[in-house]
């Protein structure tokens, strides 16, 4: 799987327009000077060779340089990580904080008021572009606030958690409508199903019967959800990150990707997939672990 | 499970029992349909008229007036090169109005053809598509999408490719499902023994009764090819300047935030007004065709 993701995206990244050798030595340099870099890179050998070499590099951890700051591509991302798993995390116990209550009432209390206003809102939140949301926040709460800044990231604990709040809420906003409206959905069909019926006859009722029963086995889809929308994070991650000027691995892509950059690019997309193959994997074990009935395939 | 277009839309898609083109199919649909397609008309009618709507040149430099508030000459004020924030806000419509359809309508055509082809044919045809599709839906979609843009090339031709390439394998999908449920029902039985052949059966027979899910899907997928081609533009990977673009105009306005808060804030307004009409279509139509 890794290895077809690996080949397909070396294969796009081949058709690239462009002379890397001319982006290395610079427009001034001669034929000679532009030859000699081609051999320094391989650039020049067949691409089977180059594709093999790649791959080698990769196995031992190295993703080739930069062609802007020739710096290592992997220490490149090494710098910029971090910001981008606190954004994920704080973005993702966000979600959940604002989805869960919400898709739980939402059923609950279906086709109320409450259900319509929440839908409303899903409805809302799924047309706003995720960059034009934090321009709002950054607008109506960081600018006449003062206590968020409007870019950048922090060195201490308090300062970073500041520098992430509103992205991460940025990120939540985007996410949330999808999960509300998959955990909506997940808990009507089980509130419909015999076994809610028997609990309620033996007299399980209130908290007790939506907690024990209904939202235990409505968690499962809930987790698969959250793992499809890995993608939307990370391409939110993408979007959030250039927004509020946090120098994390989205924004990395997106500095790579305007400086034609392409090993940077290349190391930056892996990550990326790296990252969806291993959270689907998560989450099939997470679903395993919340029901029993389910059996990991290998 | 079946993952969307755009990995969004998480839910499993409702089989749409009721067909469009039953006799007052139509009139059954709820009122947000109406609402939405009202909306969405109203959108389509100023990118026609955008030429004779717009008060200015939406590429017209006026150095000296650059970054002015709103006033009766220039309603949204003017942009940091003093270009009319209103006119460009027209015509980007004609930006990116087409290229939104066009990102999520190839997919579905050519997704729903393929799907349709799986699954009424089977065997080798049906494991080739669908393997592939398998493959396609394992990366991160948005992210291969910045590739595939970095690789071909700025512009409305490379994003329209690139959406084509990675949203078609949730309607092969959906479809090739909707193909293998109505394949062996007593009228294309009929029809097959009949002796008519395969591609008239699947077009005249089939084709009618599964195409439902497509359009169901359709509109919520425009909204996220609009989407993500405003947030490439505000990347600055998408349609390069200085076309008008609305995701490229919440860009160029973000740093007069302070300012002239407008700048950036409208042209969202004008994608969220799209997205909720094209949202309210989808809405709608599912419901009125699961009643």
């Amino acid at each position: 799987m890794l290895f077809g993701i690996v080949l397909v995206v070396f294969l796009v990244l081949q058709i690239t327009p462009g002379d890397p050798a001319r982006q290395i030595a610079g427009l001034r340099a001669s034929e000679a000077d532009l030859e000699e870099v081609r051999q320094e890179l391989g650039l020049n050998d067949p691409v089977i060779a180059q594709y093999g070499r790649y791959v080698g590099n990769l196995l031992q951890g190295d993703l080739g340089y930069s062609y802007k700051s020739r710096k290592p591509v992997a220490d490149i991302i090494g710098d910029r990580i971090s910001v981008t798993v606190w954004l994920l995390t704080t973005g993702v116990l966000m979600t959940l904080l604002i989805s869960v209550p919400l898709g739980v009432v939402a059923a609950l209390r279906k086709d109320r008021v409450a259900d319509h206003a929440i839908r409303g809102f899903g409805l809302l939140g799924l047309s706003m572009p995720a960059f034009w949301t934090g321009v709002i926040l950054l607008l109506l709460v960081a600018l006449p606030t003062g206590w968020f800044p409007a870019g950048g990231f922090g060195d201490t604990f308090g300062e970073k958690l500041r520098a992430i709040f509103l992205p991460a809420l940025t990120l939540a906003i985007g996410s949330s409508p999808f999960i509300i409206r998959g955990l909506r959905a997940a808990m009507i069909s089980v509130m419909e199903s015999d076994y809610i019926s028997t609990a309620r006859s033996v007299g399980v009722a209130g908290g007790r019967l939506v907690r024990r029963f209904v939202l235990r086995n409505a968690a499962g889809p809930g987790v698969t959800l959250l793992a499809i929308e890995i993608g939307y994070l990370l391409f939110g991650a993408v979007v959030i990150e250039t927004t509020f000027a946090l120098p994390g691995v989205g924004q990395g892509l997106v500095i790579a990707a305007q400086g034609r950059d392409l090993p940077s690019v290349q190391g930056y997309t892996l990550l990326f997939a790296l990252v969806v193959v291993a959270v689907y994997l998560l989450s099939d074990v997470v679903t395993a672990m919340l029901d029993p009935r389910v059996e990991i395939d290998t | 499970m079946t993952t969307p277009a755009f990995e969004a839309v998480p839910e499993a898609p409702q089989i749409a029992e009721a067909s469009l083109a039953e006799p007052g199919a139509w009139k059954r649909m709820p009122k947000k349909v109406w609402v939405g397609c009202g909306i969405v008309l109203l959108y389509l009618l100023v990118a026609l008229l955008a030429p004779v709507i717009a008060p200015y040149d939406p590429l017209a430099i006026e150095p000296a007036n650059r970054l002015a508030s709103p006033d009766m000459a220039h309603l949204l004020g003017t942009d940091e090169l003093g270009r009319d924030i209103f006119s460009r806000l027209l015509y980007a419509a004609r930006v990116d109005i087409p290229i939104g359809f066009l990102g999520a309508l190839l997919p579905a055509i050519l997704g729903t053809m393929l799907g349709a082809i799986a699954g009424y044919f089977g065997r080798w045809v049906d494991t080739a598509i669908m393997r592939t599709a398998d493959v396609v839906q394992a990366f991160p979609a948005y992210i291969l999408v910045i590739v595939l843009v970095f690789a071909l090339g700025q512009g409305a031709g490379s994003i329209i490719l690139a959406f084509t390439v990675l949203a078609w394998v949730i309607y092969a999908r959906i479809i090739r499902g909707e193909v293998l449920r109505v394949r062996d029902r007593d009228y294309v039985q009929a029809a097959r023994v009949a002796g008519l052949r395969k591609m008239r059966i699947l077009r005249v027979h089939v084709f009618p009764n599964v195409i439902n899910q497509t359009l169901v899907y359709l509109p919520n997928d425009i909204v996220f090819a609009t989407l993500a081609l405003a947030a490439f533009s505000f990347l600055g990977l998408g349609i390069p300047p200085p076309t008008p673009e609305w995701g490229a105009m919440i860009a160029e306005g973000q740093p007069f935030l302070r300012t002239n808060w407008w700048f950036a804030t409208v042209p969202g307004l004008v994608i969220v007004g799209l997205g909720l009409g094209l949202s309210l279509i989808g809405e709608g139509l599912e419901e009125g065709l699961r009643a």
